[in-house]
């Protein structure tokens, strides 16, 4: 919204302030501004200048050839085709090279043989109003060469308010309430409103029958009144010129005045050509259902119940608070006018507007929740106005007033002491005061420490209900900027550490610093085309209503179907991808949280989310996919602790896992117990799905279930003294049938002779060429070291021999 | 006698022209080794009559006094100059890069929260978490926005089918925590929430938020004040002025804008602020709203606003990474696209 400054000098005094100051202070303390915007520069580059003489255009009918005084020392020639241009008019002019408000640039030229040296303007060409069948004649004594701005004081600073942050004020929706809050700020008297007009109203005379036949929190207050002898021309220049200012193209002289109230008062107003109103009636109720009418921007409405309308006798006439009806509206032959001055529910304006895709003015503010005493004092600015924006208007009744709306201020409790508490700040009772009556509040001294505080009616629709609501006021007034930092006091604690966020941060680091793998992040939404591909339609889905985009309904229940994504995204640019991923999935089908309304008793549960951390890691050229992931695997559950577990071909497993070469991961010696993630390489089909081409053991994948792998208990980190005799390495290469596991052997190699064996790592497995069909070749290395001697050739053989004895008993032949 | 003369004075030239290390080894070898010249020479001592032998034996040990010193002298100067030619650099580019290898990235929006967590905890607060999937109550009712209020509209909340709500925000665990831990409370959620907007280059769906609750007996404004202050310092890695102006939050009273002085020209009065695009000239960028925590927040979290106040701020996560690095668009946090996440080195 725009506030011209011009304007706001109406209501207070801004000497000496500049637009940068108004605008700082406006900011800190009341309303967001976004820029200060000079008004009028382009017409203080156009000309007062005289017509010297003026005679027909030798080869035109339609146009005048004048010699114009523009105050250049030399009289100009101009060709001008308005009609009513006359010897000794002052008039505007704008000279060659000079730009009129729309930008146009003017250049000597000749028409129909003449030269011109710039044009004569009109109200329209000046951006002043619409007015174009002749140019503009001037008023005024000022020498030729004076600026326009000097006769036309038009010139205005804007300064811009960011409409979010006056939402929840509707007081600062016209000019009225922003002078109020700079009366305040800078302790200058605010004037009245009507600026000490005066007002008779008739006490009797013509009326129409008004009714209000809604609920009055539909419509609080609907004011009305009648007006003859009206007669549509242009509004008054300083009307116009405060309208022009702020963007409001002037229409004629009672619309004008409408929009001029709106933007002063905030009140948006209407005008009906009472002629139209038929049946001497005007009656406030909701549409019917599948009622019509035509709003005077053309368009066909069709209504809904829930709209509030103003009707006649025999239809609506306007869509309550949003826009009239065309058969209704003021036109260039109205006499008689009815003027609305209302007040409508913010929430009804609110959804019909939306519904039926209307915003205007009106609307907006209506939304804000009005002070229904605004629609009176408003009602009689307006007609105080009439008789100067139309002479000769007459005032045919009273104004009607069915809704017989009072305020008896709502009074709030307002404690000193709990203003200082809140704000910081030591606060005086007198400091108190000073802040809250320039803004309209009543301070009455309720005991030692509290005010009984009036709110103004502007105030109280829904902006201040409660104490704390005041604390603002006088803090923003305070200024924020004037309280003083202070570190809170508070008895040392250790915080609370959450051990999944926590974990999972640990996590994070030990998959991108150790593991060498890129954090990534996506949508928590699992879109339709990808759920598709993966064959995941018929799970159970948490589902969004009113998916931004059609393909976006189903939540995800696990990580991985995204983390493929991005691996497809990846894998064009780049030859291997070592991707993870941390997140919730959400589960309709699993129990979440459950909550009973206290109001209704209905119970409403949220679908379990499920905290995982997932890794793949893909490449095109090499295989071992699965190998390179477990390594890390391993790694990450070293770091956390848990060194050990048990794993076993996965069971059900999840439509992307390769059913034959993936494991689940169990707490440690107990594989029957529930799993707490899983590994494996990916189905064939996922891939081919995604068109990758990517072979056997090429992609690999793991997911881990946060809560179940905290569930392992940490394993106690044991150390071991650093050994005093020498550790003998032994290499030891089986040939092994495929269904022996390695864990068997490892497990069988440790206890050949537990003493001696201090670690057993498996360091190759070769399959193929040179191996008989079935077969693997598995190769360990063994430490063996004695606490108490150096152990001798002896010792290892003795071992060897052991183990070829026990491994033979498992089918597996010890080589070499 | 005259024949050791020689083989003393033919060592010892050997021995100044051995060219290494190695040579030197080897004239040692031919006159001091175990068949060595020295040795032989000795051989003839019992061929020699008695009383000549003490002065040929002392001859002897003379010259091999002689060669012993002349090589220990000659290895000096040759390890001298084998260190002098092995510290000539000769060969050695001091711009070469060394080897890379395999490294991670972590997102950066876990790196900023991660910065933000450690901030936070220095100062005594807890991390939390709160659902994704959240009741209409806890997002909406319970932070004093009903059903009817325009707030809600401008929230474009993600509806499901259970008539939950993606959470628009983080502050439903303002609640969560108040019921959870009462007071006083120190916390900070940082977060993933959801608004159904259409995506563009600076609007996204899918955001993160952090949340910062603090409650206490006699909290004010001027604790808030305090805690902005350091915490925004720490992060900016910069010492930073703040305002603090008036906003509109349903959940707050009183609310405010928090700005900070704008870190690319400095704020008003530097010399680049006139032309400074970021700011517009202001001086000032808006940085997060905050405010005193409204008192039926406090008591649908089940405080007693008499007994207790507390101040709450959020903070956009994404943002602050775009101002940092000065990311252009907002769609790149999420995909996972390699390009974009490995330029996020540090962690
Ligand atoms: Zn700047």
């Amino acid at each position: 919204m725009l506030i011209s400054l011009n304007w706001l000098q109406r209501y207070v005094d801004l000497s000496g302030l500049s637009p940068e100051k108004i605008a700082d202070d406006l900011t800190l303390t009341t309303a967001e501004t976004e820029g200060i915007h000079p008004f009028g520069e382009a017409l203080a580059q156009i000309l007062v200048a005289k017509v010297i003489d003026c005679g027909p255009h030798p080869e035109a009918d339609k146009l005048s050839v004048t010699k114009v005084d523009a105050g250049t020392g030399e009289l100009l020639q101009i060709v001008c085709g308005a009609p009513n241009v006359a010897k000794g008019q002052t008039v505007p002019v704008i000279l060659p090279g000079r730009r009129l408000p729309d930008g146009t640039k003017i250049k000597k030229g000749k028409l129909r043989g003449q030269v011109s040296h710039g044009m004569i303007c009109s109200e329209r060409e000046l951006g002043l109003s619409d007015e174009h069948k002749g140019i503009l004649v001037l008023d005024t004594d000022l020498a030729p060469g004076s600026p326009l701005t000097e006769a036309i004081p038009v010139r205005d600073v804007l300064i811009e308010i960011d409409n979010k942050s006056i939402n929840h004020r509707p007081d600062l929706w016209g000019h009225y309430g922003f002078a109020r809050e700079l009366s305040a700020i800078y302790g200058r008297p605010l004037a009245d409103p009507l600026l000490g007009r005066s007002l008779d109203l008739p006490q009797e005379g013509e009326t129409l029958a008004l009714s209000i036949d809604v609920p009055s929190e539909a419509c609080p207050r609907y004011i009305g009144a009648i007006a003859h002898k009206i007669r549509i021309q242009s509004a008054p220049d300083w009307m116009r010129y405060l309208l022009i200012a702020v963007g409001q193209r002037p229409i004629n002289n009672i619309v004008d005045l409408t929009n001029f109230l709106m933007l002063d008062l905030g009140q948006p107003m209407h005008a009906f050509d009472l002629h139209a109103i038929r049946g001497q009636r005007i009656s406030v109720r909701f549409a019917k259902e599948g009622e019509t009418m035509k709003t005077l921007d053309g368009e066909e409405r069709v209504l809904e119940p829930s709209d509030l309308l103003i009707c006649d006798a025999e239809g609506p006439v306007a869509l309550a608070g949003i826009m009239g009806g065309e058969n209704s509206m003021v036109s260039g032959d109205t006499q008689s006018l009815f003027l609305e001055s209302a007040n409508f529910h913010p929430a009804t304006v609110r959804r019909s507007s939306a519904r039926l895709g209307l915003r205007t003015d009106s609307s907006a503010r209506f939304e804000k929740s009005l002070d229904p005493s605004l629609a009176e004092e408003a009602a009689k600015k307006f007609l105080s106005l009439l008789p100067e924006v139309s002479p000769g208007a007459i005032l045919a009744g009273p104004l009607q007033d069915p809704s017989a709306w009072t305020y008896e201020p709502k009074r709030v409790h307002l404690r000193t002491e709990r203003a200082s508490r809140i704000l910081g700040i030591q606060l005086e009772e007198s400091k108190v005061r000073s802040i809250l009556e320039p803004l309209g509040f009543e301070l009455t001294k309720e005991d030692e420490k509290s005010f009984i505080v009036g709110i103004p009616s502007w105030r109280a629709t829904k902006d201040i209900g409660i104490e704390e609501d005041l604390i603002e006021e006088i803090g923003r007034s305070y200024r924020y900027d004037n309280i003083p930092e202070k570190a809170p006091l508070r008895r040392v604690q250790a915080p609370y550490r959450d051990p999944e966020l926590w974990t999972l941060r640990k996590i994070r680091h030990i998959l991108a610093e150790d593991c060498a793998m890129n954090e990534v992040y996506n949508y928590s939404f699992l879109g339709d085309e990808l759920c598709e591909r993966l064959g995941l339609t018929d799970l159970p889905y948490a589902e969004v209503t009113n998916a931004i985009a059609s393909h976006y309904t189903r939540l995800r229940r696990d990580l991985l179907p995204g983390l493929f994504g991005s691996m497809a995204l990846n894998l064009g640019p780049q030859d291997q991808v070592a991707l993870f991923e941390c997140g919730k999935g959400y589960r309709p089908d699993q129990a979440g949280e459950t909550r009973v309304d206290p109001e209704t008793g209905q119970t409403r549960s949220l679908p379990q989310e499920v905290h995982q951390v997932v890794g793949l890691i893909a490449s095109r050229k090499d295989k071992g996919a699965y190998s390179l992931l477990r390594g890390r695997l391993e790694h990450l559950l070293t770091r956390l602790g848990r060194p050990q577990f048990s794993s076993k071909l996965l069971q059900e497993a999840p439509p992307w896992m390769h059913p034959g070469r993936s494991a689940s991961l169990h707490p440690p010696g107990d594989p029957d117990a529930p799993a707490f993630g899983s590994i494996g390489e990916l189905h064939p089909r996922i891939l081919q799905n995604l068109d990758l081409d990517l072979g056997e053991d090429q992609a690999a994948a793991f997911c881990l279930d946060l809560r179940s792998l905290l569930a392992v208990p940490e394993q106690p980190l044991s150390y071991r003294p650093v050994p005093k005799y020498p550790e003998q390495p032994v290499d030891l290469a089986f040939l092994a049938p495929e269904g022996l596991q390695v864990a068997t052997l490892t497990k069988l190699l440790k206890e050949a002779n537990p003493k001696l064996v201090q670690g057993v790592r498996l360091f190759e497995v070769y399959r193929g060429k040179g191996l008989p069909e079935g077969k693997k070749s598995l190769n360990f290395t063994v430490t063996l070291c004695s606490p108490k001697r150096t152990l001798e050739a002896k010792d290892e053989e003795r071992y060897i021999n052991r183990v070829r004895d026990l491994a033979r008993e498992l089918g597996a032949e010890l080589r070499g | 006698m005259s024949s050791l003369a020689e083989l003393q004075a033919r060592a010892l030239k050997e021995i100044r022209e051995a060219a290494d290390l190695e040579g030197l080894k080897r004239v040692e070898q031919v006159y001091l080794g175990k068949k060595g010249e020295l040795r032989q020479q000795l051989g003839q001592l019992s061929s020699l009559p008695k009383e000549e032998r003490p002065a040929f034996g002392k001859a002897v040990n003379d010259c091999k006094l002689a060669i012993s010193e002349a090589l220990e002298e000659r290895e000096r100067e040759l390890q001298a100059a084998e260190l002098t030619a092995r510290l000539s650099g000769e060969g050695f580019d001091p711009t070469e890069p060394g080897q890379p290898f395999e490294t991670g990235t972590l997102h950066p929006i876990s790196q900023i929260t991660e910065e933000l967590v450690d901030v936070f905890q220095g100062l005594g607060f807890s991390w939390l978490d709160g659902p994704e999937v959240e009741f209409e109550y806890y997002n909406f009712d319970a932070l004093g926005i009903p059903g009817d209020h325009p707030a809600r509209e401008s929230h474009d909340t993600f509806w499901l089918k259970d008539g939950n709500v993606l959470r628009t925000h983080t502050s439903p665990v303002q609640i969560r925590a108040m019921e959870r831990f009462g007071a006083p409370l120190s916390v900070i959620v940082p977060g993933r929430c959801f608004r159904n907007e259409t995506v563009d280059a600076s609007h996204e769906h899918t955001f993160y938020q952090m949340e910062g609750l603090m409650v206490g007996r006699d909290i004010s404004v001027s604790h808030l004040v305090y805690t902005m202050k350091t915490c925004l310092r720490e992060i900016l890695k910069r010492d930073i002025e703040i305002r603090l102006r008036p906003g509109y939050f349903p959940f707050v009273e009183p609310g405010f804008e928090l700005d900070v002085n704008c870190p690319f020209c400095g704020g008003i009065g530097s010399p680049d602020c006139k032309n400074c695009k970021v700011c517009k000239q202001s001086g000032w960028i808006e940085m997060l709203p905050c405010g005193m925590v409204h008192p039926d927040v406090l008591r649908s979290g089940g405080l007693d606003p008499e007994e207790w106040t507390g101040f709450a701020f959020g903070l956009g996560l994404q943002r602050l990474v775009m101002v940092r690095y000065g990311v252009n668009d907002i769609r790149d946090f999420t995909g996972g696209d390699l390009r974009f996440l490995r330029q996020f080195t540090r962690v």
